[in-house]
This record gives C-alpha cells, structure tokens and sequence, in this order.
C-alpha cells in the first residue's frame, strides 16, 4: 500500500514537472519570444486548399511539414502560438519518457524537449522539424505497443516507409529549416537524444531502477533550471526586439513605438526606421529627430536589400507616404526573398491593397482569393473583395482614399534608393502631405542640405 | 458484405448524379464563358476546352458539343465543365475541318438559362505535341520558385524539366530547334551560371558563353535550321521602374549585340555590323532557309540618357552564308518601326518562311511590361504588315512563336488580369487569316488560373517530350566545369 501511494505520489510530480515545463515554456513564447512568432507567421500562408495542401504532402516529409504550417498560422496570435509550442513539446517529453521506464534518471526525459526548446530559438527554425520530432516517436511508441515477435516485425515493416513519408529523410531535403542550406543539427540532436536517452536506460536498467528518491525528484529540477538557464542564454534578445519594431511597425502602432523608443532608443536600421515613422506619423520627425539615434539617410529610407525582413518596414514607410508603386515593388521582393519558396499572408495583403489603390482590381482580386483561403485572413480579404471596382467606396476609405489622393500623379522611374526629389514631387503633388513634408525636411536636416531647405521655405512661402 | 454493397451504390449514385437542364429559359446571347472559346479555331489534337461561367453565380453549368453527324458530347459540373479526354478526342477526330456547336446551360439561383449555341471550329492543321515554358512571378529584381516546364498539349500533363529547388540560381531562356529538343540551349543564372548546350541529342555541356571580346553572356538564343549555328545577343540590361504609370517596369539595355555562335567549332562569329557601339542590336533570329538573320535595332541614347521612351527598335536584316559562316556587308531596315514613333521586339519567322510574326509597342525591347504591345504579320512575300487584330486583346501580348508545321502560333498575353502571362493559341492560314486567339485549356480553367501565381514565360513549341534529365543536369550545372566559347572575328 505504502508502495502504491509512493508510486502514486511520483507520478503526480512527474505530471506536475511536465505541466511546469510547459508552463515554462509558455511563458517564454508568450512574453519573451512573441515577436519571434509573429515573424514566423509572416513567412508563410497555410491555405485551406487541397491543391496546397496536396502539393505539400506528396513530399517525403510533407506530413509533418503541413502539420508545422497549419500550427504556425496560429503564431499571428502570439499565445495560442505559445501554448502550442507548449503542449507539442510536452507531448514529445510524455512520449520520450515512455520509450523507457527511467527511474531516478526521469529528468533526462526532458532532454529531447529541451533541445527542441533550443531549436526553436532561431527564427528560421520550422515547426515541421517538432511534428517531424513527435511523429517519429509516436511511431516508435506504435511499434512498441505491439506485442513482441511476428507481429512488432511486420508493423515496424509498415511503419517506416509510411514515416518517412510523413518526417522525410531524416539528413537532408526536409522542411525543417527555412535556410536550405543549413543543417538543422539541434533537430539531430533531439532526435538522437529521444532514441540515444531510453535505450541507454533499458540497457543500465538495474542501475537505474534502484530507489533513490531525493535524486528522482531533484534531477528533473536541476534540468530544468540548468537547461532553462541555458535556453535563456541562448536566446536572440536582440533579434526579438528588432521584430518587435517590426511588428509594431505593421500594425501601424504609433503610439506604442513611441514609447518604446523613448523607453530604449532603438540602435538597429530596422529600430530607426520604424522609429522614423512612428514619428512622422504623430508629426514629430522634424522636431525630435536628432533627440533619437540617427542612421543618416539609410536611417530614414533605406536602400532596398535583396532580403525578406528588412524592406518590410521600409515597405510600410512608402505605403504610408503615398509612395505605393515603391510600396508594392518592396513587398513583391521581399516576399520573392523568403528562402524556402513560401509566400506570406502580410504580404498578399498589401498586394492586394497596392494594386487596390493603384485600380489593379484584377490583380488585387487574385491576391484576396488567395487570402480568403486562410483562417485569419479571410474575413479582411471579404471585406476587400466588396471594394474592388467600386470607385465611389474607395474614394470615401480612410486609407485607401487618402493614399490613392497622395500617391503620385507624375510619372518617373525609380530604383533602389530614394532621392530628394522624389520626396519633392511627392509633396508638391498634395501639399497637405504632412508624412512626405516630415520626411522631404528629415531627409534635409540627415545630408545638411540647407539650400534645399530653404528653397523648400521659400517654395511654401510663396504658396 | 451487404454494407459495401449498399456503400458502393450510394458512391456509384453520388457519382454520376447529374441535374436534368429541364424549365430553362432561352437567352438570346451566347454565353459568357470563361477562358472565352467562343467561335475559336482548334487544332485537331487540343486538350478538352474545359470552362466556366463568367458570372461566379452559376451554381451549375451545363455543355452540349453536336457535330453534323448526330454525335454529342455532354458534361455537366458545379464550377466548370470537364469533357472525357478519350471522348472529346474522338469527337475532335470525326469532325476535322468541320465545326462543332456547343450548347451551354447555367443553373443560377432563379433556375437554368440555356444559351444561344455558339461554334468551335476543328482545323485539319494539327499542332506540335506540347509547349515549353518557365514559370515565375512576375516580378521585378528577385525570383522565388522557378523552373522550366512542359505541357501536353492534348491532354492537362505537365512535367517539370529542371526547378531552381535544384540548384542555386535562375533558369531562362530554354530554346530548341523547331521544337526538337535534341538541339537545345538553356541559361542557368547566379552563382552557377552558364549556358547548357545540347546538339543532335548528343550530352548537355555547360558553357562560358562570356569571352573577352563581347559585351557579357549570351542571351536569346535562336537555332539555325541546319542546327549547326545559334544566333545570340549580348545585351547589358537594367531595370527601373515607374512611379505612376499603368506600365510597372521599364527593362531596358544600355549596350547590346549580336552574334552566331558555331556549335561544331565552338566559336562565335562576330560581325563590326552587328556589334556597333551607336546601335543596339536585339533578339536575331534565322530566316526560314537559314540564309538571313532578322533582328531589332535602335539608335543607342547618349551617355547618361534617361529617355527610355525615346528608344525605338527598327526590324533589321542582314545576310548570313551558312556555308562559311560570313555575314553580309549590308543591313537592311525591314520594318521602320521608329518612324511610326513604335519598336519592333520578338521578331519570328514562320519556318515555311511565308510570315514574320512581331511584337509592336510604343517603346523598348521588353514588351512584356508594355501594356500596349501587339502582334503584328508580316507578309514576307509582300513586305506588307498587318496588326494581328483577331488574335490581339486590349493588354499585352508579346513572346510567341510558330508551330512546326508554320500553322499555329503560340502567344503570351496579359488579357486575364493585366499581369499574369497566359499562354494563347491562334491560327494562322496560308493567307495570312488570323483566327480568335483560345487559351491554354486546363481541367478547371478557373481554379487553374485563379490557383496559380506565375508567368508563363516564353511559351514555345516542341515535338515531343523533352529528352530533359533534370536530376543529370543539376549535377551538370553544380559541378565547376564549364568550356569556353571562342571567338572568330570576320
């Protein structure tokens, strides 16, 4: 009886060391790391679509790849992401911990989760490589439960062709990783680990199923404070708080950059030119703009990169200034740069709003057909759809009124950088461009053209 | 057994449940179907013509083909109609050089409408086995997802020949000839670049097609009938592009030229014609019999010219002795597009040598960004041109080329939506008659088109499947090895 209860008790702890896991777990995704998951959610569109969807199961990996896409859609909404990374990552510790009956080494089951903890770390770390992680143990737990002989044979026979279909091959081609090129070795490592940690415990199983009781309970805390630690460590803090300006940046929360930047300046070309915006957005950037870091020019507008992530708040910065032939160019490429091929659903939204403002209905139609495929997309694209030809309804949207009024009338040809006179022709086109007047004037101050300025003066005055 | 029994019926019912076209009321208008192939010529062995309704209201649509002997053909679907392949071929068959009449009915909300029937004309002319193609986004600078595709013309197949999933860089220019992928040419771009050459369906090499004496890598590829040479240009090419015009992109070059490159010598011919500073030369292509080489020509702006809208490509000619391999002393100007304030790009003669098919825009080489682009007909025996107005639409219609038997004409147009390239199909009669350009069928042309957010970009013709090893080449194209072209001056 006594022995019961002993049992009893320990198995509550260890559910409690797994929900305090995925508590702990939780609460980093969801209060230090959410940025990290909203960037992930930018880099891809999960489309209800049996063309889609069949285009990415066909592939050797396919299963667990549109498993990690259908839960990073939910990464828009940085908690559910959150508990979702949770709860995959205390499933994979349940599965690993019934590879094996540890004993006083139970806290090594929480090895392989805590390596997927650290993989997931990197921003380009794809969610494919955790279900690819938990469906290769599930798989193995499958096997396990069929009774020894015949039987386990001809199920593991079956088995493995069906899960390299659903994980891929486990070195190379899968999507586990948004860089092609890189060897996701954290991944290996959990995997080797969830398969390395309970065949090394079946084999020293006299050893560890000794009773030592205080080593049982205090192992799996000292991991997770030791492996907890280490996470923290390893954390791109940096990184966070670059996308956290991004962010910002795309819900247009003016307000709140404002007051992180005066919370922490930014130091960053992503930080500043956010900042840059937020404040000529509120009509501060002529006033305040040497009371924050500057970065000259590239500060301000900066050259557009051959890159997914950095032309995005530039992009926003030339949608918001009536630039929107630039604003779509930006978009476009920075969607074209996402390395692994996919699209993204931040981005066919301001497609279609660009080539709404620019009477593009065709084009814009294609993009909100494909939003509407979406779970959180979808609603927008509808609303969006009913605009589409409707001259009289655009002319009266507070956005895409007002920006189809500021954008350009008078043709030119643009490249990568961004001129004084395009931000001249900009404003002179509607004076009551208050953005581009901020920024023709910041763009003074930033190269010290004080003849510019003045004749800029003059040129008002005379108005 | 009795349950599978009664499941499979249920399925069998569910399957070929059909709604009888029954209280319709009679329209007067011939449909409105979407891709349009109302009144279109076909070739004899073209894939079923699938469509939709235009109006997305349509809860069902309903289709009829009767010919003259008593035959029908009849589908029936919730977004598009899909014909049996086998049995639209063989109706196809019966009725070569005849016309076909199709019935549609639409079920909407308010119940079915039949239409005013309308034609479909099946030309004895055949048309080659399938198309090749690249697909890509039309983009500006940068790409994502690539590769270089073929399509079965006669059925809904298509097969990728090589995807940039396979290597690290951009695929163009694919180019065979007549539609003979035993000789090919095919550009790889970025860090692995080169060009692929294949002759008389022996091995694929990967080529350095960049020597000291012309301007950079050779690009627009196009065989001589005897296979033994390709014509090339050289061209430096930018992009800008347009604050507020309905045009996006403006791609333009700042030096251009030509020149042949012997496949069996493994040496370009170079011309002082064809590589003059003050011009830029563009897009050569071989007459029919081999002896001439067509290509476009402009007057090359002043250093530091930002008067993209100023330059104008003339259609030029210059002799070319495929024995020796010498060019002409003289270059004539065929078609003096400058003086008509136009320019002149994608110059293809049909290979029965009768026609010069061209694309006509206001300004530039890259008429794909052209909204305004059209293709003309030249009459090579009369030296007349013409606008191709059945073929042309209100947008952009650029790339094309002839099918083998001179016949069928493939043509790229923005008409759908203003930006995505489609391919279109029209035919084109000893005489010069133009027919209603159709475009390529799919098995649900909606969902197809609507799915898809690529270019087709040059569409052209091929006999048969592409003898195309795609796992081969990318190993040809990752590996460092490449062989350098030589050069011969004249």
């Amino acid at each position: 009886m006594k022995h019961f209860t002993h049992q009893s008790s320990f198995f509550t702890i260890k559910a409690l060391y797994t929900l305090l896991f995925g508590v702990a777990v939780l609460l980093f995704f969801g209060l230090a790391y959410p940025h990290h998951l909203h960037y992930q959610e930018q880099y891809q569109l999960f489309l209800f679509d049996s063309a889609y969807l069949w285009d990415i199961v066909k592939q050797p990996g396919g299963v667990a790849d549109m498993l990690g896409r259908f839960c990073t859609q939910f990464f828009l909404f940085a908690w559910v992401g959150a508990l979702m990374i949770a709860v995959l990552l205390m499933l994979v510790q349940l599965l690993v911990l019934r590879l094996a009956n540890y004993g006083w080494l139970y806290g090594l089951s929480f090895v392989p989760s805590f390596l997927l903890w650290l993989f997931l770390l990197d921003e380009n770390a794809l969610m494919g490589g955790v279900w690819a992680v938990l469906l290769t143990l599930l798989a193995i737990n499958v096997c396990l439960l069929m009774p020894k002989g015949w039987g386990r044979r001809i199920a593991i026979l079956i088995i493995i062709p069906i899960l390299y279909w659903m994980v891929g091959p486990a070195l190379s081609g899968s999507h586990y990783h948004r860089y092609p090129t890189v060897t996701p070795s954290l991944l290996y490592a959990t995997w080797l680990s969830a398969i390395i940690l309970p065949l090394l415990v079946r084999v020293c199983h006299k050893w560890v199923s000794a009773s030592r009781p205080l080593i049982s309970h205090l192992l799996p805390l000292l991991l997770l404070i030791v492996m907890g630690t280490f996470v923290w460590k390893n954390a791109n803090f940096k990184a966070e708080k670059v996308m956290q300006y991004d962010f910002m940046a795309r819900y247009q929360q003016w307000n709140r950059i404002l007051e992180t930047i005066n919370a922490e300046k930014p130091n960053n070309q992503i930080g500043v030119t956010v900042q840059n915006l937020a404040l000529g957005m509120r009509g501060l950037l002529v006033d305040h703009l040497f009371e924050y870091r500057q970065n000259g020019i590239a500060g301000l507008l900066p050259d557009v990169q051959r890159d997914a992530t950095s032309p995005l708040p530039t992009a926003e910065a030339f949608y918001q200034l009536g630039m929107i032939n630039m604003a779509q160019r930006t978009v476009f490429e920075a969607q074209e740069s996402i390395l692994d091929f996919q699209k993204s659903g931040r981005c066919y939204k301001r497609l279609a709003q660009t080539n709404l403002i620019n009477g593009n209905y065709e084009v814009a139609r294609k993009y909100l057909l494909a939003l509407k495929k979406t779970l959180f997309y979808s609603e927008w694209a509808d609303e969006t759809l009913q605009l589409l030809g409707n001259e009289e309804a655009i002319a009266q949207h507070p956005e895409y009124g007002r920006l189809r009024q500021l954008s350009y009338t008078e043709d030119y040809y643009f490249g990568d950088s961004v001129t004084p006179e395009m931000l001249e022709t900009l404003f002179f086109n509607h004076t009551e461009n208050r953005l581009a007047y901020e920024y023709l004037v910041a763009y003074y101050m930033l190269t010290g053209d004080r003849d510019s300025y003045e004749k800029l003066l003059l040129q008002l005055q005379e108005k | 057994m009795k349950q599978v029994l009664y499941i499979l019926i249920t399925l069998l019912l569910f399957v070929s449940c059909e709604e009888k076209v029954c209280d319709a009321k009679q329209e007067t208008a011939q449909p409105q179907i979407y891709p349009d192939y109302v009144g279109v010529t076909v070739p004899v062995n073209i894939a079923p013509l699938n469509f939709c309704m235009v109006d997305e209201t349509a809860l069902l649509v309903d289709a009829v083909i009767t010919d003259s002997h008593g035959h029908n053909l009849h589908s029936q679907g919730e977004e598009s109609v899909d014909f049996d392949l086998d049995d639209w071929h063989s109706l196809l068959a019966q009725n070569c050089g005849d016309s076909l009449l199709v019935t549609v009915s639409a079920k909407f909300a308010d119940g079915w409408h039949t239409y005013s029937p309308f034609s479909i004309y099946v030309s004895p002319d055949s048309i080659d086995y399938g198309i090749c193609y690249r697909l890509i986004e039309p983009g500006y600078e940068v790409w994502s997802k690539m590769g270089i595709y073929e399509r079965d013309l006669s059925s809904f197949d298509e097969r990728a020949l090589i995807e940039n999933t396979q290597f690290e860089g951009c695929v163009n220019c694919h180019s065979f000839n007549r539609g003979n992928s035993a000789d090919m040419s095919l550009h790889i771009r970025g860090p692995h670049g080169a060009t692929l050459l294949r002759q008389n369906g022996g091995p694929i090499t990967a080529y350095n097609t960049k020597t000291d004496l012309t301007l950079g890598f050779c690009v627009y590829p196009y065989w001589h009938p005897s296979g033994r040479y390709i014509a090339y240009s050289t061209n430096s090419t930018s992009q800008v592009f347009h604050s507020a015009d309905s045009n996006r992109i403006e791609v333009f070059d700042t030096a251009s030229d030509l020149q042949v490159y012997d496949v069996e010598n493994n040496e370009l011919l170079l011309s002082p014609l064809l590589k003059q500073d003050s011009i830029y030369e563009t897009y050569p292509v071989f007459s029919a019999d081999g002896r001439s080489l067509y290509f476009c020509a402009a007057t090359a702006l002043p250093e530091g010219s930002h008067e993209l809208d100023s330059i104008r490509y003339n259609l030029c000619r210059i002799d070319f002795d495929p024995a020796t391999g010498h060019f002409g002393n003289r270059i004539d100007t065929i078609i003096h597009a400058e003086a008509m304030q136009k320019s002149v790009s994608f110059p293809r003669p049909s290979y029965d040598g009768r026609f010069l098919c061209y694309t006509l825009s206001d300004y530039g080489q890259f008429s794909i960004w052209h909204h305004e682009a059209d293709l003309y007909l030249l009459d090579l025996a009369t030296g007349q041109s013409r606008p191709m107005t059945e073929a042309n639409s209100d947008d952009t219609e650029s790339f094309h080329n002839w099918s083998t038997n001179s016949r069928w004409l493939v043509l790229s147009s923005r008409r759908d939506d203003g930006l995505f390239t489609r391919p279109y199909f029209c035919h084109v009669d000893e005489k010069g008659a133009v027919t209603k350009a159709f475009m390529l069928p799919q098995r649900n042309p909606r969902r197809f088109y609507r799915d898809r957010f690529f270019s087709f970009n040059v569409p052209d013709f091929i006999i048969g499947p592409t003898d195309f090893d795609g796992r081969k080449v990318s190993r040809i194209i990752n590996d460092e090895f490449r062989e350098n072209f030589r050069v011969r001056q004249s």
